[in-house]
């Protein structure tokens, strides 16, 4: 006799133990499909027989794990009697099917808007409806109430015959199909969407930056007061941005004479050029910490360690980077996302090199057309949205923002002027569509499925 | 960003031309506000918070109308000379210190301008108003009320008035108590004694800034006069903001008057001037425009200028945004149009470089996925239980989040391990065993200015019938062998380690990080069914060992 070399395993798993369901199989390990096709060819040679069993499963439905935490409505009612509210106005809780299912069990008598509880009512001490989800006790009552849900499922189980049973493995010549496919091993592997943050950071480096790097908690100063963004900003409100309890402030002192410089670029416009807020602006305020909602704030404290000669000029610098917003999370938003900053600091610089920068990079990652639209950051000025064309929805797609630090951003934190070209794009939409995820929150959920699954990407693989 | 809609039949009359909605659609958002989505004749437009100008039709408009080239250059308002005059009591000063008013007289308001009206104001409040702390607007019938006002702070109990949408006379302090709009912005009086009204030669109040107005001055649908006040803490920001409703009323055929608000004449709607100097324009710009180019672009945005040397700019009154030469120098390039721009590259002779540690962990990645692990990505921000009770940790040491939507939120990561946990848990469906690694940052409380900085880690995991420590044992002597240096490993017990399955990690005799299996009770916490182990590093120290 001839088998397929997984039809020969299946085979010797059974004899091990004589019979053994699909499921059981799979949980030693066993693809599904490859279980099936075995299956197939080892009923043509009547060495298995299969056997079918309809089984009802029951589980309880949300709506009962509801009433397993709270109790039925019901109960609830009767539970209210006993403290002495009567007038039905005044229960709270389910009390449309509370009131319905107490009177039906002939708990609680109504009568003119008024109830109470009948004799039967006051022996009731226990709530039958939980305590019959509790132990599993499923009847007719739980379902028609939609407490449990029952659902066929199908077990397959396989058993050897006769033959199987007699039948010497050895004595099996192992039938060789060069064409079949094989199952795909398990092996390492590195995270698609690390994968493609990493291809970024290349991109960078290959238009000649240099990486910078900095710390999750950062005082508002760099976070919002370096960039220019005044104290009352919506932005700095605690729906958006996560300040800390522990260790709360920073101490200020590490950026010297920087502080009052920026103080007074609020106030009055310092030596900027500029007017400023007008105002009072706060030291304290700036010295509360922040998780940083932008790896801008990186990009501010990078200008103020750069110690840098004006002959020393120009410089690249980027990060990929983590930020924080306290954020409801959903589909498309989570309160942790990636984003790529970049600075260019020179004496000569202009608003066509920024485009110039922002173009290279998208062409790097994929993107052939891109525009900029007028936005608005209270940092920069040209202000701009970066925005590529997705040919697959035809659709302009924000990528994220852009433009030249205003000098009321630059003087004080690089000591003299200069103009800086300076970007914060978003990476995960990216990612999100290499990877072709629906839901955002996947690209942290690690699925090992996921994760083993999706193609090493490159922007020019078109797959 | 505020969302505003308009009607497309108001625009179309205010701007005399009729636009075909795909042009709309896919050029107006080139002036810097988005037209989202016109549905018939309501179009819905995002403007950005540094123009509170444009929300409102008439705004939008008036700007339009130069951005399309129909009406350049900066519009000239009237204001005639009124003797209507608005005192103001020092008892105000400590409450609510400013105010300014303006009337507007002979307009036609019908429902749709009505409605635009208020949306204005209501816009006004949220951005530039800071939720109407900072600012505060009130329109007024003026022909329910007698001039002069007086702007002054009284107690809350000596004075009553029926507020809008109320039908009964109510004190300001029940008015803060009961009055829907009272209860939302009665935080911004929270620490006064005394509340600010503005009330009548007669002793009628028209307004409880900045909470309600009395419903004897509300202004409906065929209301000719208006009177405007705006009420706030910061002068600069209550001027603009009048002069915003007032053009804006201006532009809907109204004449506008003067008040004399303690002893000053306002609305002020004489333009800033400033200068422009072209050749710094073309430096930062990178446009090669001639200045009769830029003097053209600048009417086109709505200011007035004329040559010279520099350019003399008139900045419009309503503008609140241009602080610097870069905000004219923006505006230029907005009409010259950011889509018209050639991108360029400079030459920068600079060589691409990455951080160090950033080198290290591409090598220990490659080294652990070759090894066979699956890498993990998992999130900084922690639930404070898991890297506490639930892996048997008594430890106040690690950042703590002060406001977080959700407990999910409540900290940063000290420690990698508690989030591989995790990602074993979201896998128990699939196939044992399961492997996962993860290079990444948490933060640790230390010295540093900020008190805390972050730290690079590698840290593994492994769970299966068969695993046991010896697994975890392996892969950190596959570590060892492909870095070439030596990882010591003594004993050391760790709170979530089984005991004598415990071990730290040593690099020259300093302890780096540890490894053991764990405990019983940790697995049950993060139900966990199989036997698991595992190890942590700092990545830091490995790289210095490197490089000794």
């Amino acid at each position: 006799m001839k088998l397929s070399s997984q039809a020969i395993q299946v085979l010797e798993k059974l004899k091990e133990t004589g019979e053994k369901t699909v499921r059981g199989f799979e949980e030693e390990g066993f693809d599904q499909a490859t279980v099936n096709r075995a299956l197939l060819e080892l009923e043509e040679n009547e060495l298995v027989e299969t056997e079918e069993q309809e089984e009802i499963v029951q589980e309880v439905t949300e709506k009962g794990e509801e009433v397993f935490e709270n109790g039925s409505p019901e109960y609830n009612i009767i539970e209210q009697l006993d403290s002495g509210i009567n007038p039905i106005s005044e229960l709270s809780g389910d009390t449309n099917v509370g009131v319905g299912k107490a009177k039906q069990k002939g708990w609680i008598e109504i009568d003119n808007g008024r109830v109470s509880l009948t004799d039967k009512g006051e022996e009731v001490d226990i709530d039958p409806v939980e305590k019959k989800i509790e132990n599993g006790d499923f009847d007719d009552e739980l379902e028609e109430r939609g407490l449990i849900r029952s659902e066929p499922t199908t077990t397959k189980t396989l058993k050897l015959t006769e033959k199987g049973d007699e039948i010497d493995i050895d004595d099996i010549e192992e039938d060789f199909n060069v064409e079949a496919r094989a199952e795909t091993p398990r092996t390492g592997k590195k995270h698609y969407y690390k994968e493609i943050l990493n291809f970024a950071r290349q991109s960078w480096m290959e238009m000649g930056f240099e990486e910078m790097e900095g710390d999750y908690v950062v005082p508002s100063l760099l976070n919002f007061d370096a960039l220019y963004t005044p104290q009352d900003h919506p932005a700095r409100e605690l729906h958006d941005t996560f300040f800390v309890e522990n260790p709360e402030t920073a101490d200020l002192s590490e950026y010297g004479d920087k502080v009052e410089h920026i103080k007074q670029t609020h106030e009055n416009g310092w030596e900027t050029g500029s007017k400023g807020y007008g105002g009072d602006w706060s030291r304290e305020e700036a010295a509360k910490n922040v998780v940083r909602t932008h790896t801008t704030a990186i990009s501010a404290q990078r200008l103020h360690e750069m110690d840098i000669n004006e002959e020393e000029l120009p410089k690249k610098l980027f990060i990929v980077g983590r930020n924080f917003r306290n954020e409801t999370v959903d589909r498309t938003h989570l309160a942790e996302f990636y984003q790529t900053d970049g600075i260019v600091v020179g004496k000569d610089l202009n608003f066509k090199n920024l485009k110039g920068y922002i173009s290279k990079f998208f062409e790097k990652m994929g993107y052939d057309k891109f525009r900029l639209i007028p936005s608005y950051y209270p940092y920069t000025e040209m202000s701009v949205e970066v925005q590529v064309w997705d040919e697959e929805d035809e659709e302009w797609l924000g990528m994220g923002g852009a433009g030249m630090f205003r000098p009321e951003v630059v003087k004080p934190m690089l000591g003299f002027e200069a103009r800086v070209l300076a970007w914060g794009l978003g990476i995960p939409r990216i990612a999100f569509m290499a990877a072709g995820l629906e839901d955002i929150r996947e690209l942290y959920r690690n699925d090992i499925e996921i994760i083993n699954q999706t193609p090493v990407w490159r922007p020019d693989w078109k797959r | 960003m505020p969302n505003i809609e308009i009607d497309k039949r108001e625009f179309v009359e205010l701007t005399k031309t009729d636009f075909d909605d795909e042009k709309l659609i896919k050029e107006a958002s080139f002036l810097g506000a988005h037209w989202h989505n016109i549905d018939g004749n309501v179009c819905e437009v995002e403007t950005y918070p540094n123009r509170p100008d444009l929300l409102s039709v008439e705004g939008l408009a008036r700007a339009y109308r130069g951005f399309f080239d129909i009406e350049k250059g900066r519009k000239e308002y009237d204001v005639e000379d009124g003797d209507i005059r608005v005192e103001v009591d020092g008892s105000v000063k400590e409450v609510r210190q400013h105010i300014g008013g303006a009337v507007v007289r002979n307009l036609e308001i019908n429902e749709k301008v009505l409605n635009g009206l208020i949306q204005l104001q209501e816009k006004m409040h949220e951005t530039m108003g800071r939720k109407r702390d900072k600012l505060a607007i009130g329109l007024h019938d003026l022909s329910t009320v007698e001039p002069p006002f007086t702007y002054k702070a009284v107690e809350p109990e000596q004075v009553s008035f029926k507020p809008l949408e109320y039908d009964k006379q109510m004190q300001l302090g029940e008015i803060l108590d009961e009055h829907e709009k009272g209860q939302e912005y009665a935080w911004i009086l929270e620490d006064e004694d005394k509340y600010p009204i503005i009330e009548d030669k007669d002793g009628r109040v028209l307004s409880f800034p900045p909470i309600i107005n009395n419903q004897l001055t509300e202004v409906y649908s065929g209301t000719e006069d208006i009177f405007i006040d705006v009420t706030g803490k910061d002068k600069e920001t209550v001027l603009k903001a009048l002069n915003i409703l007032t053009t804006a009323l201006a532009e809907r055929g109204g004449d506008i008057e003067s008040v004399t608000v303690d002893g000053e004449t306002l609305p002020d709607l004489t333009p800033e001037e400033v200068e422009l100097d072209p050749e710094y324009f073309r430096d930062v710009s990178g446009l090669d425009l001639k200045e009769s180019e830029i003097i053209h672009r600048l009417k086109m945005m709505k200011y007035n200028a004329t040559g010279g040397k520099k350019i003399k700019v008139k900045v419009p009154c309503y503008r609140t945004d241009v602080m610097h030469q870069y905000d004219i120098i923006e505006d230029v390039i907005i009409a010259h149009r950011y889509t018209n721009i050639n991108p360029e590259l400079p030459e920068v002779d600079q060589i691409g470089e990455q951080k160090e540690i950033e080198d290290t962990s591409q090598v220990v990645r490659d080294i652990m996925a070759g090894a066979g692990a699956l890498e993990a990505m998992t999130y900084v921000h922690d639930n404070q239980e898991n890297l506490t009770e639930k892996i048997g940790r008594e430890t106040e040491e690690f950042v703590k989040i002060e406001n977080p939507l959700s407990k999910e939120y409540s900290a940063l990561r000290d420690l990698m391990t508690p989030s591989l946990l995790e990602v074993l848990k979201q896998n128990k469906h699939r196939a044992y065993p399961q492997k996962f690694f993860e290079t990444g940052n948490v933060a640790n409380l230390d010295e540093s200015y900020t008190g805390a900085s972050n730290k690079k880690k590698l840290a593994f995991i492994q769970i299966g019938d068969e695993t046991d420590f010896t697994d975890a044992r392996e892969m950190l002597q596959v570590l060892e062998r492909d870095l070439g240096i030596e990882l010591e490993v003594k004993e050391g017990q760790e709170e979530f380690f089984q005991e004598a399955r415990s071990g730290k990690v040593l690099v020259g005799g300093e302890k780096i990080g540890f490894i053991g299996q764990f405990s019983e009770e940790v697995l049950e916490e993060w139900d966990l069914e199989k036997p698991t182990t595992g190890f942590e590093l700092d990545l830091e120290k490995v790289n210095e060992e490197l490089k000794k």
